[in-house]
C-alpha cells in the first residue's frame, strides 16, 4: 500500500489571534480509512475546509492524487475527485431529492449512469424519497442524500465531517453499516466524536489537539494511548 | 424511476410549458391587431411587451440565480444610448441593436463582478450604488446622451424598402421579442445551465463543492440577463421616441424587480403576469406621481411581508404539496 492519495505538508491556518492549525502533516493512502478525532475546536473541520478548498491556508501544501491542489477552487478540487460532507447536514432543501441528485450530476467529471444512480439510491434505501423536498426528510435521510449526491460523482476520496452527529443510536448502527460498505466504493476520511465509528471503520487514527497533531496510529493503539485518554477521551467531548 | 439526468431532446425542454407558451404567443401576437383601433392602448401593450422581456431577464438573475441586480435598468439604458448614438451616426437600427445589446451584456458582466464577493443583500446594496453611478454617467456624458434633457425625436427603425417600422408592425416586433425572451428563458431553465444556476441560488458553497464553477456561471447569468435588458432597451428607445437618464433610473430597476417579485420569482409565468399587471399600471398612473409612488411603496412592502414567493409562488406551493408522487415504485427495490 504505497499509493498515496492525499499528502498534506505543514498546513497552518490562523483566524485572527486563533491558530486553528499549526503545521499539520498528514498522509492518506488509497483505500485506507483515516479517522480524525480531537476535542471541540481542535481544528478538525478547519482541516477539511483547507483540503477541500473552502479555506485558504496561511502556509503549507496539499496534493491530491499526485497533483498539487493548493490554492485551487473547491469546484476544481471536486472535479479532481475529492468530495466532502458538512458537519451540519447540507442539501438543497427546497429541491426534491431527484433534483439534488441531478444537480450533483450536471458537472460531474465522470458521472454515474442512470442504472448506477438507481443502484446507489437503492443501496442507500432512499429511492422512495426521490420526489420529496430534501429539506423535509429526517436527518438520517438527508445524510443518505448527501452520500448519494457524492457517490454519483464517483469520487476518489470522501471526507466525512461527523457523519453520525445528531443521529439516534439505532441510526448510528445503520450508518456504520453504510460507511463500512462505502469503503468498497471510495477512500474515506472521517471526523468523529463517536469512538464506535472510529473503532469499527478506521485503519489509522489522527488525533488533533489545539491545532496540532497529538498522535497518529492504528485505532487500538491510539484509543489506549495514555496522552489521548488524558487530554481527550477522558473529557466530556468524546 | 424516471431518469435523473438531463434530457437533450429539445421538445422535452418545453415540457409542461407548451400550453401556456402557446396561449401566451397567441395573446401576444393577437393583442396588436385587437388594439389596432386605439393607438394609445396598443402603445401601452407594446411597452408591456418590453417589460415582459425585461422581467424575464431579471427573473433569470433574481429568480433563478439568486442575485438581485438593481442596476438592471441602467444596463438597458447603456444599450438604448448606444443604439440611439449609432443610428444617429448612420447605422441601421438592426445592426445597432445587437451591438447595443452586447454593450449591455459586457457592462452587465463587469458591473456584476461584485456579486462574486458580496452575498445577497450586500450585492443588492452595491448594485443600487452602481445604478446611481450609471445614471450619473448618463447625465455627465452629455456629449453622448444630451444629459438631463434627454434625446427626443428618435427616428423609427426602417423596414425593408426604407419604410419606417411603425404602428402595428413595431407592436408585432415587440410581441415577438417578448415571446422569444420567454422561450429562451424556458430553454435555459430546463437545461443543465438552469440546474447549475438554481443550485447556485440555493447554496453557492455547496454548488461549488459539487464541482460547479460558481464564478463562471454567475457571469454567464449576468451576460444573458443583461442581454435581455439590452434588447429591451434598444427596442424601447425608438418606440417611445424619447430617452433620458430618468428612463433608466433606479425606480425603473425597482419596478422591473417588483414585476418579478410580485409575479413570482423563479417561475416562468409569474414575472410575465407581474409585467402584464404592473407595466400598464405605471403607464396609466404616470400623471399621478404621488399616487403611483405610494402604491408602489405599498406593493413592495406587501410583496416582501405577505407573499415573498409572489402570486405564482403561492400557487405552485399549494400544488406541490397536494400532488402525489407519480413515478416512484410502490415498494422501493432497495427496501428489505
Ligand atoms: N471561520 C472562522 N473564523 C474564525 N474562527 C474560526 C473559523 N472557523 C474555525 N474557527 C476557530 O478555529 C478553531 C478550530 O475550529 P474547528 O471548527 O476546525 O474545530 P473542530 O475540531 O471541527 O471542532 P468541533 O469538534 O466542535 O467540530 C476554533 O477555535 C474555532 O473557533
Ligand atoms: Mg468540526
Amino acid at each position: 500500500m504505497n499509493d498515496i492519495l492525499l499528502d498534506v505538508k505543514a498546513v497552518s491556518k490562523r483566524f485572527g489571534g486563533v491558530a486553528a492549525l499549526k503545521g499539520i502533516d498528514l498522509v492518506q493512502h488509497r483505500g485506507e480509512t483515516l479517522g480524525m478525532i480531537g476535542p471541540n475546536g481542535s481544528g478538525k473541520t478547519t482541516f477539511v475546509n483547507v483540503i477541500s478548498g473552502h479555506t485558504k491556508p496561511n502556509s503549507g501544501t496539499v496534493s491530491f492524487d499526485g497533483r498539487s491542489v493548493s490554492g485551487t477552487n473547491p469546484f476544481q478540487i471536486a472535479k479532481a475527485g475529492l468530495t466532502r460532507t458538512y458537519q451540519a447536514v447540507r442539501v438543497f432543501g427546497e429541491l426534491t431529492v431527484r433534483e439534488n441528485v441531478a444537480t450533483a450530476l450536471v458537472d460531474a467529471r465522470d458521472a454515474a449512469s442512470q442504472e448506477a444512480v438507481a443502484e446507489i439510491a437503492d443501496w442507500l434505501r432512499i429511492t422512495h424519497r426521490f420526489d420529496k423536498p430534501a429539506g423535509s426528510l429526517t436527518l438520517m435521510e438527508q445524510r443518505q442524500v448527501e452520500l448519494l449526491m457524492r457517490l454519483v460523482q464517483k469520487p476518489k476520496l470522501m471526507m466525512l465531517d461527523e457523519p453520525v452527529g445528531g443521529l439516534s443510536s439505532a441510526e448510528v448502527r445503520t450508518m456504520i453499516g453504510v460507511l463500512s460498505e462505502l469503503k468498497g466504493r471510495c477512500t474515506i476520511f472521517v471526523i468523529e466524536h463517536t469512538m464506535k465509528v472510529i473503532r469499527e471503520l478506521a485503519d489509522k487514527v489522527v488525533v488533533l489537539m489545539a491545532g496540532e497533531k497529538l498522535a497518529e496510529g492504528p485505532p487500538a493503539q491510539i484509543l489506549a494511548d495514555q496522552r489521548v485518554i488524558d487530554k481527550y477521551l477522558g473529557t466530556a467531548d468524546a | 424511476m424516471t431518469p435523473v439526468t438531463e434530457k437533450k431532446d429539445l421538445s422535452l425542454l418545453a415540457k409542461g410549458h407548451g400550453l401556456p407558451l402557446a396561449c401566451f404567443a397567441v395573446v401576444a401576437f393577437a393583442t396588436p391587431f385587437l388594439l389596432s383601433g386605439n393607438r394609445y392602448f396598443a402603445f401601452v401593450a407594446g411597452v408591456t411587451m418590453i417589460h415582459i422581456l425585461w422581467a424575464s431577464g431579471m427573473n433569470l438573475l433574481y429568480g433563478y440565480t439568486g442575485l438581485m441586480p438593481l442596476m438592471f435598468a441602467g444596463l438597458a439604458g447603456i444599450s438604448a444610448y448606444t443604439v440611439v448614438g449609432l443610428t444617429a451616426s448612420g447605422w441601421s437600427f438592426w445592426l445597432a441593436l445587437p451591438v447595443g445589446a452586447l454593450a449591455a451584456s459586457i457592462s452587465g458582466i463587469i458591473l456584476g463582478l461584485p456579486s462574486l464577493r458580496l452575498k445577497g443583500f450586500y450585492f443588492t446594496l452595491c448594485s443600487l450604488v452602481i445604478q446611481t453611478v450609471v445614471t450619473l454617467g448618463f447625465i455627465y456624458f452629455s456629449g453622448l446622451t444630451n444629459g438631463d434633457t434627454g434625446i427626443s425625436q428618435i427616428p423609427l427603425p426602417s423596414m425593408g424598402g426604407g419604410q419606417p417600422l411603425s404602428g402595428l408592425a413595431y407592436d408585432l416586433v415587440l410581441s415577438a421579442a417578448a415571446v422569444i425572451g420567454v422561450i429562451v428563458l424556458i430553454v435555459i431553465v430546463k437545461s443543465t445551465l438552469g440546474r447549475r444556476l438554481i443550485a447556485i441560488r440555493e447554496d453557492d458553497e455547496l454548488a461549488g463543492m459539487l464541482g460547479i464553477n460558481v464564478t463562471g456561471y454567475k457571469m454567464i447569468a449576468f451576460f444573458i440577463g443583461s442581454l435581455f435588458a439590452g434588447v429591451g432597451g434598444a427596442l424601447y428607445a425608438p418606440y417611445i421616441g424619447f430617452i433620458s437618464p430618468r428612463s433608466f433610473d433606479v425606480l425603473i430597476s425597482m419596478n422591473i424587480w417588483l414585476m418579478v417579485a410580485f409575479g413570482g420569482r423563479g417561475t416562468i409565468w409569474g414575472p410575465v403576469i407581474g409585467a402584464i399587471l404592473l407595466a400598464p399600471l405605471s403607464f396609466l398612473l404616470q400623471e399621478y406621481y404621488t399616487v403611483k409612488d405610494i402604491l408602489y411603496g405599498l406593493l413592495i412592502i406587501a410583496v416582501i411581508v405577505l407573499m415573498p414567493a409572489g402570486i405564482a409562488g403561492g400557487f405552485l406551493r399549494k400544488k406541490k404539496e397536494s400532488a402525489p408522487p407519480l413515478d416512484v415504485p410502490a415498494t422501493p427495490r432497495g427496501a428489505k
